[in-house]
């Protein structure tokens, strides 16, 4: 196996966490919410999944119980930033220091600990194909994320939903006087964002690493934040630049692997640079950042 | 700079221990704290801190109290939780990481009543001993058995950060595979984090893809890379505590530092009045380095070569670093018939020929 295909065989798994994170942070961004904390909410997600898949739980219970563990902590989130309209930016930060205190908490016993992670679905003919094989090979969450993004993006391009979240993100008063629940549609669009958090953290923990550590998450909550920024509120650009960013961050190990004469911690920060450069191009239209823009991002609404 | 404000909060703060300190020796056991920089775990560098006290504890009974404060980051939080714990009467302070040093140090400055153990640092003072492990006499072991066991001849690494002591881990780990099996090559690839397991496990994936078999797996305190190899049916070996439990079927073995023999020393000359802070680096010979968990894959004859390998490291005839050893990119690292001294070993910053991977500037 050479490096290209290592890179192919694995940038959907590795980037698998980060999309997760993201498509749920993009729908709460996009009603007009900016939630911080997802750092803290992924590591409370992998916890608990964690936990479970130990005890002999399946993995189907364990992404279930992530995804109402990180909808709880959001919903705190939710009571605080909409109920009492507090600071969106102050409160969602303490939520993500809040979700990696309890996630440090619950996992003390925990430490370091391993699971069996979930086996990869082969497909007969597309996954024995030479050289991109391994690109059909993985395992049935990336394949569920795969159809969560076309599920978000044909949402908001296809469905009245889509549309009357973009109106609460875009105007919120006007939405209101035309009869939509502003509110009760924010707090659905922060549950979903804290669900996915959760089932990102899950994947980390019970499928993709497959172990429980205080700090496992590694920032990989503050990059998801960061991709629905640079990718400008557009589900095919989160998407991509998360395929970018796990497919780079290989890149630079498998160079490593190889033995490229270049310097690790350029190959290290290179995922960092490669996705804002290159989301930073192809977002540069001035007017579609006008049209794709929040324009009421994180600014509390009153009635 | 020091302000009047945090001179008069310090030197308050310092009259505060003194007399709760001069209190606590009358009649408290003796207070010993123990600060680490992750979660103690059933493995890792932490574990392997806490497991070094164990000794401590059986001899001396009820008359030592032992606090242990994990998951402290580097940083003015240790600072206030070690002043916390001098505070609070511990005469003898064990600070577990690196970056603790410098709040450590002044409180080794304030108190000469209070005994400092510092993990790898190079801070010396009187009450004040910093104290590292000589991993690379083990990892040199783990290399010779590595080359046995490699049948493509490339050797892998997962390393956190290129600084000396891990650097010389896998010079010596590339010294000891040559010993067996002169073309051998090894590939390091650096994460360039101390923490996330989750890029741990992909540089294992990506040793692995480019045929390694053997890993190494330097300076990770969790198994994820262990893990990896496990499910890939390669040997893997880490260092400081055993984690043959997370791969039963692939494990070559285990670089075992055991702090007891140092802990136990220092206290007892802390309790005696004799305590001299020196730097302790500590290998073979003094008993805190040992491979345990040998796989039983490694041939008979080799393991005998092996163990001998280890005994004249043991009495001190033998040093991984002795020459000629050629550098990476060609030139004379140790001239024939010398060998590097510890103060050269602890600032190496090269690579020795075989390995691939050029080295972070």
């Amino acid at each position: 196996m050479n490096g290209i295909e290592f890179i192919l065989a694995n940038m959907l798994a590795a980037a698998t966490p980060f999309l997760l994170a993201a498509l749920g942070e993009l729908v709460v961004e996009r009603s007009g919410v900016l939630n911080l904390g997802i750092e803290g909410i992924m590591a409370l997600g992998a916890v608990i999944a964690f936990i479970i898949v130990y005890h002999g739980g399946s993995h189907a219970v364990a992404f279930l119980g992530a995804g109402f563990a990180g909808a709880c902590l959001s919903l705190i989130f939710g009571v605080l930033a909409l109920g009492f309209r507090a600071n969106q930016v102050a409160v969602g930060l303490a939520i993500g220091i809040l979700g990696q205190g309890l996630s440090a908490l619950i996992g003390n016993s925990y430490e370091a600990l391993t699971v069996t992670g979930l086996s990869k679905i082969t497909l007969p003919g597309l996954s024995s194909i030479p050289v991109i094989g391994g690109l059909f090979t993985q395992d049935a969450i990336v394949w569920l994320s795969l159809v969560a993004t076309l599920a978000v993006w044909g949402m908001f391009r296809f469905t009245r939903l889509g549309l009357v979240i973009r109106a609460v993100g875009e105007n919120p008063k006007a939405a209101h006087a035309i009869g939509y629940p502003v509110i009760a549609l924010r707090y659905g669009a922060i549950l979903f964002g804290g669900a996915m958090a959760g089932l990102a953290g899950a994947y980390a923990a019970t499928v993709y690493t497959p172990l429980w550590a205080d700090g496992m998450i590694a920032g990989r909550g503050w990059i998801a934040l960061a991709l629905v920024v640079f990718g400008t509120w557009m589900t095919g650009r989160v998407f991509f630049g998360a395929l970018l960013f796990g497919a780079v961050s290989l890149g630079g190990l498998a160079a490593q692997a190889q033995a490229v004469p270049l310097n690790s911690q350029l190959l290290s920060s290179l995922p960092y640079i490669v996705t804002i450069v290159v989301l930073g191009i192809i977002s540069s239209n001035r007017r579609l950042l006008k049209i794709n823009g929040v324009a009421s991002l994180g600014e509390p609404y009153e009635r | 700079m020091i302000d009047r404000r945090t001179f008069l909060q310090t030197t308050a703060l310092g009259a505060i221990a003194a007399a709760i300190g001069a209190r606590a020796h009358a009649a408290e056991p003796l207070g010993i704290a123990l600060i680490l920089p992750s979660p103690n775990g059933d493995v890792g560098w932490s574990h392997s801190l806490v497991a070094g006290l164990d000794p401590v504890k059986a001899a001396y009974g009820d008359a030592v109290k032992i606090t242990i404060v994990e998951n402290i980051p580097e940083g003015p939080d240790a600072d206030r939780i070690m002043n916390k714990a001098v505070a609070d009467g511990n005469k003898v302070l064990i600070a577990g990481s690196f970056g603790y040093q410098n709040g450590a140090m002044q409180i080794a400055k304030r108190d000469p009543s209070v005994t400092v153990l510092h993990a790898s640092g190079f801070m010396v003072a009187p009450n004040f001993s910093p104290f590292a492990a000589k991993y690379f006499q083990g990892t040199y072991l783990m290399g010779m058995a590595a080359a046995a066991l490699s049948k493509s001849g490339k050797l892998g690494s997962v390393s956190a950060f290129a600084i000396p002591e891990l650097i010389t881990s896998i010079n010596a780990f590339t010294l000891g595979a040559q010993a067996v099996n002169p073309n051998i090559e090894v590939s390091v690839v650096w994460v360039n984090s101390w923490f996330d397991p989750a890029k741990e496990q992909e540089a294992a994936k990506a040793l692995l893809a480019q045929g390694c078999d053997v890993i190494f797996s330097n300076a990770q305190d969790t198994p994820s890379v262990i893990s990896v190899c496990e499910e890939a049916g390669v040997p893997s070996f880490n260092l400081n505590s055993s984690m043959k439990s997370y791969a039963p079927k692939t494990y070559l073995g285990c670089v075992a530092t055991d702090w007891s023999p140092f802990f136990k020393a220092s206290v007892d000359a802390h309790v005696a009045g004799t305590f001299q802070g020196a730097n302790a680096f500590l290998g073979v010979a003094d008993k805190v380095v040992e491979v345990v968990d040998w796989s039983p894959n490694v041939p008979a004859d080799l393991m005998a070569k092996i163990k001998e390998v280890e005994a004249t490291i043991a009495d001190g005839s033998f040093s991984p670093f002795t020459g000629p050893i050629t550098k990476a990119d060609g030139s004379e690292g140790v001239a024939a018939g010398t060998t590097l001294t510890d103060d050269q070993i602890v600032a190496m910053d090269w690579h020795v020929k075989g390995v691939a991977t050029p080295l972070p500037q």
